[in-house]
This record gives C-alpha cells, sequence and structure tokens, in this order.
C-alpha cells in the first residue's frame, strides 16, 4: 500500500513541517505538546466539546485529506492504546463524586472510537469505521486492516493512532515500578493510505505484521525479512523501541541487526524522539516518511516496535525507488 | 462468500454455557434483575452473569490476579468455543476480542479507593487496558501471533466476527477465535443513565411504550475456520457467516439518524456480501436495545431494506440485558443457534407497535422452522453500524 | 429576571464550553437549538437538564419536557421562575 499524505501532532514540531526528522532532537523531560490552532481545522461546533487526543486526531486526519487532494476517504480506521483518557478520567471523577444527576459528555467520549467516529462525523463519511486498540500494536493491527481493506477494493483511507497523556499516568507508572527512562507523552500520527502508487505517493507499505505473546523474536525478525526477499544488509535504517533499560530491546536490536548479522544498519530509538505512549510507532512510520524524501539513499526502513516486551510489530516501509 | 462456524461459547445473564442459554431462550427465562453482585448503592435492572467474581475464579480455574471481570468472563466463553481444539503448526490460528470497557470493573475500584486516599492497589491498573484483556484470554488457550482487540462501543462484537472473517477470507489465518466481552461497571450504568437512556423497568424493545434499555454483561466467542482448517480439524459446520458491512452513519455523537443511513447500509451491504437476496433472510436478530431512537431508526432501516416483506424479527435483549461489546457476539451465537436448532426467538415484553412504523416482532418461540440465513444488526455510539449474515451450510 | 438570564447565559456558556461567546453575544429571544441562534444540539440539552438541577434545583425528569423549557433564554427563565420554589 502507498501512502499519499502524513501528518502528525506529537511534542515535535513534526505538524506541517517537511523535513522535520532532520531538525529535531531526542526530547527532554521538559518537552510539550505542539498544538496547531485547531480552530483552522475543526468546526467550531465540534471543538468546544472535544479532548486533547480527539483535537489531535481530527486535526490530523483533516491535513492528510489537504495534502492527498481527497474529499472523502473510502474508511477510517484508527489504533488507540489506552484511547480518550481525559474524558474516562473525568467521568470517572464525576460518578464517583457527584451525588445527583450527571453530565453525559465526558462518558459518550470515553468510548475508543469516538477518535475514529468524530473524523467520520466531522467530514460526513459513510465508510468502514473502525477502532483498534491491542495496546503497543493497535496502529500496525491499524495498517493489517488497511491493507485487508485495499485487497477488498477499497482505496485512499484514512489510518493513524493517537494516544493522550493524562498526569495520572506519571503516576500510575511510578506506583507499578514502570517508570521508563523516556518520557510519557501525547502523539497523534494520520496518514492516507492507497492501492496504487499515484503523484501523491510518498512511499509505500511493503508489509507489516504483529506477534502477540511472542516467543522467539530473533525467529520473528528472521521470517518476515524472508518472506519480504530482504537480505538483511538491505535494511538501510532500522527503527526500534524499547521500553526500559532493563527489557534489553536496545540490545536485541543491536544484536540482530549489528552483532549477529554484521549489517551496517543504522539503528534509531524513536521512542527518544517521540516520547512514550503506546502507539509511537505511528510517528516512527511518519519519521522514516520524511527520512526517505529526504534521503535517496533510504530504500527500506524497518520499523520494530518492542515497545512491550511480549508483543513485537514490524512493518516495512519501502521508497518508491525500490 | 462463506467461513464456517465450527465452535460456540457463551456466558451471559441467562447462563455460563450454550446449552443453559439455549435453555432460557426456549423457555422465555429472562436474566433481568435488581444489582447483585456489582457493588452498586442502587438496585437497577441489569443482566448479570451470576456468579461472582470468586466464583467464576474457581469455575475457571484461575490462580494470577489480578485479573478483571471482562477477562474472566471472556475466558469462560473462549474455552467453550474452543473446546477440544488443538493447536498445530498445520494452522494459522488468530485471536480477536472486542470490548467497550477492557479492566474497567477493576480501575473503578482502585479509583474511588485511590479518590478516597483508602490505599488503592495501582497493581490492578496492569489490567485495565483493553489489549491485556484480551492477552489474558489468548495467553490461558495458547494462541500466540495474532492477538487483537475492537472497540467501536456497542458495534464491537459484530466488528471482531467480521474482521476474522475477512482474515480468513484473504488467507491470512487459517482459523480465528472471534467474540467480545464486557463486564458490567457502574462506569456505564452511570454513564447511560446520564444520557437518559436506562430504564427503570424492564426493557420493552420495538415497544410504542419504551423509555430505555437495561444494561447487561456477558461473553460470546466463535471458532471460524476455512475450508482447509476444518478439513484438517475434522470439525463439523455449525452454520456459514456469510455477510458482514460496516457503516459510518455520521450523524451524530450518539444518536442514530431518523432515516437510519449508516444502518440501512450496513444491512444492505452485508446482504449484498453474502450473494444472498433480501427476501432470502429468514430471521432478523435486531440491535434493538429499547431506546426511542434506536428502535425507531432501526425499524426504519429495516423497512428501507426490506420493504413490504419484513422478516420475523426479535430483540433478545429483553434477555440479557445490553451487554454492549459483548452484544454482537452474543448475538452471533444465538443466531448459530436460530439456524441449528430451526428456532426464532421471541421479542419479550411487546405489546404496542412503534406509531410510526407499526413493525410486530415476533412474541412467540417459533420452533421447527426452515431458518435458512439470520441477519444480526449491531450498531454503536458513534453512528458505527455492523450488520453480519449467517446462513445454513450447504 | 434581568439578572437572572444574565446568570443563566454565563452557566450555559461556562457548562456547555461555548468559547467563542459572551453573554452580550446571546439574545433572551435566540433560539438555544436552531444552528441560526446558538446551534446546541440533544448532548447539551442533557447538559441543560443537570444545568437545571445543579444551579436551580429544578429537575426535569422528562428530556421531552426540557424541549419546550430549553427553547430560549426568556423561555428558560419563566421556567425557572415557574418552577424554584
Amino acid at each position: 500500500m502507498y501512502i499519499n499524505a502524513a501528518s502528525t501532532i506529537s511534542h515535535q514540531p513534526t505538524f506541517r513541517n517537511a523535513g522535520f526528522s532532520e531538525l529535531i532532537e531526542p526530547l527532554d523531560n521538559s518537552s510539550e505538546l505542539i498544538s496547531p490552532n485547531y480552530k483552522e481545522y475543526i468546526d467550531a461546533g465540534l471543538l468546544r466539546r472535544m479532548s486533547k487526543i480527539l483535537r489531535m486526531s481530527v486535526a490530523a486526519a483533516k491535513d492528510c485529506l489537504t495534502q492527498a487532494e481527497t474529499a472523502q476517504p473510502g474508511a477510517i480506521i484508527v489504533g488507540t492504546g489506552l484511547g480518550c483518557l481525559q474524558d474516562t478520567e473525568k467521568f470517572l471523577n464525576t460518578f464517583l463524586s457527584i451525588e445527583g444527576l450527571l453530565p453525559p459528555t465526558s462518558f459518550i467520549q470515553s468510548t475508543h472510537n469516538t477518535i475514529a467516529g468524530q473524523i467520520s462525523l466531522s467530514i460526513g463519511n459513510h465508510g468502514y469505521n473502525m477502532t483498534h486498540t491491542q495496546n503497543t500494536l493497535s496502529f500496525e493491527h491499524a495498517l493489517i486492516d488497511t491493507s485487508l481493506l485495499l485487497g477488498e477494493g477499497k482505496d485512499n483511507i484514512i489510518t493513524g493512532a493517537a494516544d493522550e497523556f493524562i498526569a495520572f499516568l506519571d503516576e500510575a507508572a511510578e506506583h507499578l515500578n514502570a517508570s521508563s527512562k523516556h518520557h510519557l507523552t501525547s502523539g497523534a500520527s494520520f496518514f492516507i493510505l492507497g492501492k496504487n502508487k499515484t503523484e501523491k505517493s510518498v512511499a509505500r507499505v511493503k508489509d507489516v505484521r504483529t506477534a502477540g505473546l511472542i516467543q522467539d523474536i530473533d525467529a520473528a525478525i528472521d521470517s518476515f525479512l524472508l518472506d519480504n526477499f530482504l537480505n538483511i544488509s538491505e535494511v538501510d535504517l532500522v527503527l526500534y523501541s524499547d521500553f526500559s533499560e532493563k527489557e534489553k530491546m536496545d540490545s536485541v536490536a543491536h544484536q540482530y541487526f549489528n552483532e549477529h548479522y554484521h549489517a551496517d544498519s543504522k539503528l534509531i530509538n524513536y521512542t527518544k524522539l517521540s516520547g512514550l505512549y503506546p502507539t509511537n510507532s505511528a510517528f516512527a512510520m511518519h519519521y522514516a516518511v520524511d527520512r526517505i524524501q529526504r534521503e535517496p539513499k533510504l530504500k527500506n526502513v524497518l520499523i520494530l516496535n518492542g515497545l512491550n516486551k511480549i508483543n513485537l510489530g514490524l512493518t516495512l516501509i519501502e521508497s518508491l525507488e525500490a | 462468500m462463506a467461513v464456517r462456524i465450527t465452535g460456540l461459547g457463551i456466558i451471559s445473564a441467562i447462563g455460563l454455557t450454550v446449552a443453559e442459554n439455549l435453555f432460557s431462550l426456549e423457555n422465555s427465562r429472562s436474566g433481568i434483575a435488581p444489582v447483585k453482585y456489582l457493588d452498586s448503592k442502587n438496585d437497577f435492572l441489569v443482566g448479570e452473569v451470576k456468579c461472582s467474581n470468586a466464583e467464576l475464579l474457581g469455575y475457571l480455574n484461575i490462580k494470577s490476579q489480578p485479573v478483571s471481570r471482562t477477562s474472566l468472563l471472556g475466558l469462560a466463553a473462549a474455552r467453550e468455543a474452543w473446546g477440544r481444539n488443538r493447536h498445530t503448526p498445520e494452522l494459522r490460528t488468530g485471536f480477536i476480542s472486542a470490548t467497550s470497557v477492557g479492566g474497567m470493573d477493576t480501575t473503578e475500584r482502585f479509583y474511588k479507593d485511590y479518590l478516597d486516599q483508602n490505599n488503592p492497589d495501582y497493581a490492578v491498573l496492569r489490567c485495565h487496558d483493553s489489549g491485556n484483556t484480551t492477552e489474558r484470554i489468548a495467553a490461558e488457550l495458547g494462541i500466540t501471533g495474532y492477538i487483537n482487540t475492537l472497540s467501536t462501543a456497542c458495534s464491537s462484537g459484530a466488528n471482531a466476527i467480521m474482521l476474522g472473517a475477512r482474515l480468513i477470507e484473504q488467507g491470512k489465518l487459517d482459523r480465528v477465535l472471534v467474540g467480545g466481552t464486557d463486564a458490567l461497571t457502574n462506569f456505564t450504568i452511570n454513564g447511560f443513565r446520564s444520557l437518559m437512556i436506562y430504564d427503570d423497568q424492564w426493557c420493552r424493545p420495538f415497544d410504542e411504550s419504551r423509555t430505555g434499555l437495561n444494561l447487561g454483561e456477558g461473553a460470546a466467542f466463535l471458532l471460524l475456520e476455512s475450508d482447509k482448517s476444518a478439513r484438517i480439524s475434522g470439525n463439523p459446520t455449525i452454520c456459514c457467516l456469510s455477510g458482514w458491512a460496516n457503516a459510518a452513519d455520521a450523524y451524530h455523537q450518539t444518536a442514530s439518524s431518523p432515516e437510519g443511513t449508516g444502518a440501512t447500509m450496513a444491512i444492505q451491504n452485508a446482504i449484498e456480501v453474502s450473494g444472498l437476496s433480501a427476501l432470502d433472510i429468514s430471521y432478523v436478530n435486531a440491535h434493538g436495545t429499547g431506546t426511542k431512537n434506536n428502535d425507531l431508526s432501526e425499524s426504519t432501516a429495516m423497512i428501507n431494506v426490506f420493504g413490504d416483506n419484513i422478516p420475523d424479527f426479535s430483540s433478545t435483549k429483553p434477555f440479557t440485558g445490553h451487554t454492549l461489546a459483548a452484544a454482537g457476539a452474543i448475538e452471533a451465537v444465538f443466531s448459530a443457534l436460530a439456524i441449528q436448532k430451526g428456532l426464532i426467538f421471541p421479542n419479550l415484553n411487546f405489546n404496542t407497535p412503534i406509531a410510526e412504523t407499526g413493525l410486530v416482532p415476533i412474541t412467540e418461540l417459533q420452533k421447527d422452522q426452515p431458518v435458512v440465513a439470520v441477519l444480526s444488526n449491531s450498531f454503536g455510539f458513534g453512528g458505527n453500524n455492523s450488520s453480519l449474515v449467517f446462513s445454513v451450510n450447504r | 429576571m434581568e439578572s437572572l438570564k444574565e446568570d443563566l447565559k454565563k452557566q450555559i456558556i461556562e457548562q456547555l464550553n461555548l468559547e467563542d461567546l459572551q453573554v452580550s453575544d446571546i439574545d433572551d429571544d435566540s433560539l438555544l437549538f436552531s444552528a441560526d441562534g446558538v446551534g446546541l444540539d440533544s448532548i447539551d440539552a442533557l447538559e441543560l437538564i443537570v444545568l437545571m438541577e445543579k444551579f436551580y434545583g429544578i429537575q426535569v425528569t422528562n428530556p421531552e419536557e426540557g424541549k419546550d423549557a430549553f427553547l430560549t433564554i426568556n423561555t428558560m427563565a419563566d421556567y425557572i421562575e415557574k418552577n424554584r420554589n
């Protein structure tokens, strides 16, 4: 499938900023979400109720439609690890502390599919509308669904992923001893994916695979590359994520590519760039696309999502020249 | 198109197994009653699974905690549907569950303690996310690889079944266990009450006097197999899943359009995918929640599609309550049973047709019916509309 | 009555996140639920029912009843005057 538009709102200057991959540095702990003026993208009547995750997602999705010069996508597919946390927390607070009638808005907007629903509502789209929520693999599952849909004859699909930070997450992570060296952040990345190469195409998603409750990471990478007829030396760039020092995805990626196979693939930990949220592999995909557009040498970029040690996501992005 | 259904599993307010659910359906025994198991200050009418968490842990022989009620219910149904099937390298097996609340049953207890500063147990937050709910079930069944969760509010369960069928159709998997699970929570009860669509009486789908829904809980799973998989497993085919579709209403955040736009598209497209005609549909298991808005919109959609030839239809929610993400899966199991046993289930509590449409559902159990194809509707918040078509194996 | 209407407008703007509106933008007789008026929808209607209970102790148990009461600021103020003790 071909990537015909890409848009990201994150803690980095990614939004409407082609070439951002050359500019950005790893995030420090003081970083904040960089929000566009949402009024330029979202009708005021809808915007007034929207939480952060909804604003980011609808604006990024609409930006994609503008880039691709598409009025209506064939479908809307969203991945989200934790969904609409801001409204979920708000409604928990509401019903646990108020006696009497309860305001319904935060409940309505607490469901995971509010994101895809609000995108359809804001553009009047009647197509297939789906929400995948398999924690760190939610975006990869959205991509797999997209490839099925392209196989069924649909085209120009808005596919993306979003997660939002709320202050409570820091507290929870601390108590669960899950504090990471990475800073917890918010982000939304959306794409338009099409079956055929068009003049808008910037790169291609060659293949995507998920392995839940994985036993053997090396074997999974082996078979993924084999199935794509790719020698390890042909992988020019590996974008990987790890959870914490303890989980060792860092060394998994290095061992596999550098030590085991002596490939000179360049390795980048994308969580350092995006910050930590369950669907940050979608950020990595936009980053890969941006790099590919600027560096003709880059033919194959592998996204190795090991954010959760029990799950592995593999996405192969190919330049149009490859 | 057609994918084989070779295994069924269910746990709901009307029984812990397929056999118990069927018995309740055949004898018009509803599971709706005042709250008993959920820790609630009120005595709202709900469709609870008649087991405490401790009883479920014992029944399922689960030792490792914390685990959400959503996972426990899902595991009960998934185990029954999986049955005695074995893992084999020949067959690529997947697992897709749907949930709208995930581990909210544990999270809301945590959050109350958190607000009260009453020594909250942060460990339970590990089972909050919907993906974890699914992974717990997959791990117990020994399924690895394609493990996924869908969450599209009240249409989630139907969407999980549809996704499984599409993965088999395109040769990505050979068999896949699909369904949904949701536990009853104060979060959802309060949510639907805040929308003023929670009926304090027993819900009355498609009746003029209807004023809302009763929530329920439960889970259901179906084993879908390709022809190749069924040959290797040797499992007999109960019926086929032959049509599916999802469409967005794009009308309102919660309400369905009065014209039934999204619902009409979902029903029409699902029938088209099945290769059948509208006249082939023997029975419609309606979404029929009992809210003013849904039942009118759904009736209009049925009239749009079927015209004067409306098939026998009923909502089984007065038996189970509205089980949210599990509803589409529970009603898929009921649809499969309707075909397998030649039954059409009654719409309890119906007296007076809706003035605008005049449609009359089936109100008594119909036996020995030639049920060759069943349409099952599931419509959710955000205008998420899905329809499935089940048909006899030919 | 005038101060009741002012309060009502402030509360509506606040509770419904009508960020772009000032009290002076809402006329006493502009239709709250019309696109030409304030442009509220059925979710706002539920929020208004909560507002009536929270600030005025008035229970609107039937959303249908709310439809007439919530037509304009004038009708809302009348309804409050009539129903509060």
